[in-house]
């Protein structure tokens, strides 16, 4: 005979909600570079749809509970708009190189430099203070319009905010570093029409500030030893070009994806490349632009002095031409390399000229 | 502040004669006031890449605020915080500027604002922010790597299903802090760029923990469970009417709830691999809830407004937060984890969840005392908040 259980003073449940579940007995497992996110796109986990119903912001995958509210209210919810094939990939990498400006720079290595030099080092840093975060202001605002069946592609959007954010810090740091200080904004990144702010679409968005914008800075970035007058201003160009590769890339895979996914927006598209060659790339909005308080002092720095003016601004125009074939580069590789061989793009023409 | 301008005292050097001799652009209309990006950009003009055959204009040299600012890294780096100095290191309680000028930087004239809804520094500010920046970029951790997850073994089925649930509703917790702070961040000044950068980090520990907590729900034979109620959520997100509003749900009443789950999911875990979870998204959190009271001291501090602001705010989260603890789904999954099973959660498990809420809700009324915020006795909130806060936590 079994002995009574005493069920005083037990609290009953309700496990009606046990279920209530998504796909069940999935078991992801690690690779190579631990349990990254790719490893849980699987199965049903792993399927984005091409228009996203989830208006309450539930995870992709988990059951949806008939009584929520839409509290959602996304305007980034159909696929092409915002997806790339490898954010998993972009973030995961995001992750592992993140680093510190505070303690991955030696600073300990900057020493004074002559009048001209320092001038030039702290109007440069005070120019990328003022430009690194709009790459962190305008992509926290698409996140937060972005449904969360796309996270993928916010997670790397949220990890490039992180790292707009040590960008400003770590040029600020420069300036203050060296008996300087900041110097004046050059408005660069005022409320233009057609500016990166400004753009009512994620694609615009992304086609001004990933491809345009950031890909010229990033070949700035990489002419860093050129510029450079410490290993903690080397430092600091590498790590930013590190970064900067990855928005670019996403830029890049998601003009690709987008080419491929919806062939009726690519007139568009090359409206928007139109515009920012005549802009971001070509004109003075690129900072490597002859010229203005940033191109005058790539060229002091890279000359080495306001006296080897001439020379800087030599380097200058070969980094110029180097952003123009990365950047053609770039188009290429998202699919729209048809406007450098049809004669819409103008910027082979320059760069011939510029040869 | 005054730490920072007696620091500043010691950090920078006093401006050189040389240094303000140099004009400054500031006194200088006819170089302040020419846009010429604008004017060359709106004449469309490209650069060819051409070199120039005319000199050098160097008219922007020499425009500074202050010159001859040399901070040294100390024992823990160059940090954010050790740049208040000087004039760098005056933050104003309002700021117009409209651009994304540098605090500190001399301003160009005539650029068209960018739009800032939060432009006063009571609306956001809170004096640990840099600190917590830094502090975010040294503990940084990768699930991906850091977590141990072969340390994860099969669970029995009923347990299996309540971390599943748990770890579902944590995830939709963090989406909700990601979307909040993402659509504050871009309203906010750049005068007060502590914060911004602080803020950057919450929002990339959130997508952290938004992941981790997905990856445990699909590594051992699980999955998703069904989605929250999501009445706090939506409360957090319509709390529009300005950020210390918005902070009062997200780190009083949120963060403050999310935290004390945490605390008891750590020491009921079930393997390292969620022990390393539940500690790494506390130790995430608690930056959160610095930021959170540092901000709403300092709101409360300079807005006498604010703490019947926030007492009527937080009344009204009551009611709210009260129809999400009316659904089963979260609180019977706790206990299950707690009880180790469906049988030791009707009474074990759920014991230690009514001690949980108790925490939870002495917790959260403590930290409106500190704040100086009228909350209503615990005979007239609703239940059962009211049980909870009556309720003396065990030690």
């Amino acid at each position: 005979m079994s002995e009574a259980v005493d069920t005083s003073g037990e609290h009953e449940l309700d496990l009606s909600w046990m279920d209530q579940k998504g796909p069940w007995d999935t078991k992801a497992e690690e690779s190579r570079y631990g349990l990254t996110l790719a490893d849980i796109q699987i199965g049903e986990y792993g399927e984005t749809p091409d228009v996203s119903d989830n208006l309450t912001g539930r995870p992709r995958g988990s059951a949806p509970r008939p009584g929520s509210y839409r509290i959602g209210n996304y305007a980034v919810r159909t696929k092409n708009e915002i997806w790339l094939d490898n954010a998993s990939f972009l973030y995961e990498e995001a992750l592992q190189r993140q680093w510190s400006s505070a303690t991955d720079v030696p600073w300990h290595t900057i020493e004074p430099l002559p009048d001209d030099i320092e001038q030039a080092e702290c109007q440069l840093a005070t120019f990328f203070t003022e430009v690194e975060f709009v790459a962190g202001d305008v992509p926290a605002r698409w996140v937060s319009e972005t449904t969360p069946d796309f996270f993928e592609a916010r997670q790397v959007l949220l990890a490039q905010v992180m790292d707009e954010s040590r960008h400003m810090d770590v040029f600020r740091k420069r300036a203050m570093a060296n008996g300087g200080g900041l110097m004046q904004a050059t408005g660069a990144t005022s409320g233009f029409v057609g500016s990166i702010d400004l753009s009512r679409d994620f694609t615009e968005m992304s086609s001004r500030l990933h491809l345009s914008g950031e890909g010229a800075v990033l070949t700035m970035f990489r002419m860093g030893e050129l510029m450079a007058q410490n290993e903690a201003e080397k430092a600091m160009y590498r790590l930013c070009a590190q970064d900067e590769a990855r928005h670019v890339a996403f830029g890049v895979m998601h003009m690709r994806y987008m080419s491929a996914a919806a062939p009726e927006r690519r007139e568009e598209i090359h409206c928007y490349l139109d515009e920012a060659e005549g802009q971001i790339v070509s004109g003075v909005g690129n900072p490597a632009a002859r010229g203005g308080p940033v191109g005058e002092s790539l060229a002091i720095l890279l000359g080495g002095g306001k006296d080897k003016f001439d020379e800087g601004m030599n380097m200058l125009t070969a980094i110029r031409r180097r952003q123009f074939r990365e950047y053609k580069k770039r188009i290429v590789s998202a699919g729209f390399g048809e406007r450098f061989e049809n004669g819409r793009s103008r910027l082979m023409e320059m760069f011939e000229e510029a040869a | 502040m005054a730490k920072s301008s007696k620091a500043s005292k010691a950090k920078t050097a006093k401006k050189a004669p040389a240094a303000s001799a140099k004009p400054s652009a500031a006194s200088d209309p006819a170089i302040a006031a020419t846009p010429t990006l604008v004017s060359s950009q709106a004449q469309g003009k490209a650069d060819s890449g051409q070199p120039e055959k005319q000199g050098p204009v160097l008219d922007w040299m020499n425009k500074t605020r202050q010159w001859g600012v040399r901070v040294k890294p100390g024992k823990a780096g160059l940090r954010l915080g050790d740049l208040n100095v000087g004039i760098y290191g005056e933050i104003p309680m309002q700021w117009s500027d409209q651009s994304r000028n540098p605090r500190g930087a001399v301003p160009r004239k005539g650029m068209p604002p960018v739009g800032y809804a939060v432009r006063e520094k009571v609306g956001m500010w809170a004096d640990s922010a840099a600190d917590l920046y830094e502090e975010a970029i040294q503990r940084r951790w990768a699930p991906a790597t850091d977590v141990p997850w072969n340390t994860v073994e099969k669970l029995p089925s009923d347990i299996e299903r309540a971390i599943c649930q748990v770890c579902t509703e944590l995830s939709q917790f963090a989406n909700v802090e990601i979307e909040t702070i993402a659509g504050w961040q871009h309203q906010m000044v750049y005068g007060y760029h502590e914060v911004k950068q602080y803020l950057a980090t919450a929002s990339f520990d959130a997508a952290r923990h938004y992941e981790c907590f997905r990856k445990r729900a699909l590594v051992n034979g699980g999955g998703l469970g069904v989605e929250g109620p999501g009445q706090v959520n939506r409360m957090i997100l319509e709390s529009s009417g300005g950020w210390s509003a918005t902070v009062a749900y997200l780190v009083l009443v949120r963060a403050v709830f999310t935290m004390t789950i945490l605390k008891y999911l750590a020491r009921h875990a079930y393997n390292d691999a969620e022990r390393f979870i539940y500690e790494h998204v506390l130790q995430d959190k608690a930056r959160l809830l610095t930021y959170g009271l540092d901000h709403l001291h300092f709101a409360v501090a300079h807005d006498d407004e604010q703490p019947a602001v926030l007492a009527t705010v937080l009344a009204i989260g009551d009611r709210v937060l009260t129809r999400d603890l009316r659904d089963p789904a979260l609180r019977e999954a706790l206990a299950i984890i707690f009880g180790r099973g469906i049988r030791g959660a009707r009474r074990q498990g759920m014991e230690m969840y009514e001690e949980m809420m108790a925490d939870f809700m002495q917790t959260h009324l403590g930290y409106c005392r500190w704040l100086g915020i009228a909350r209503a006795p615990a005979e007239a909130m609703p239940p059962p908040l009211n049980r909870h806060a009556g309720a003396s936590v065990a030690a």
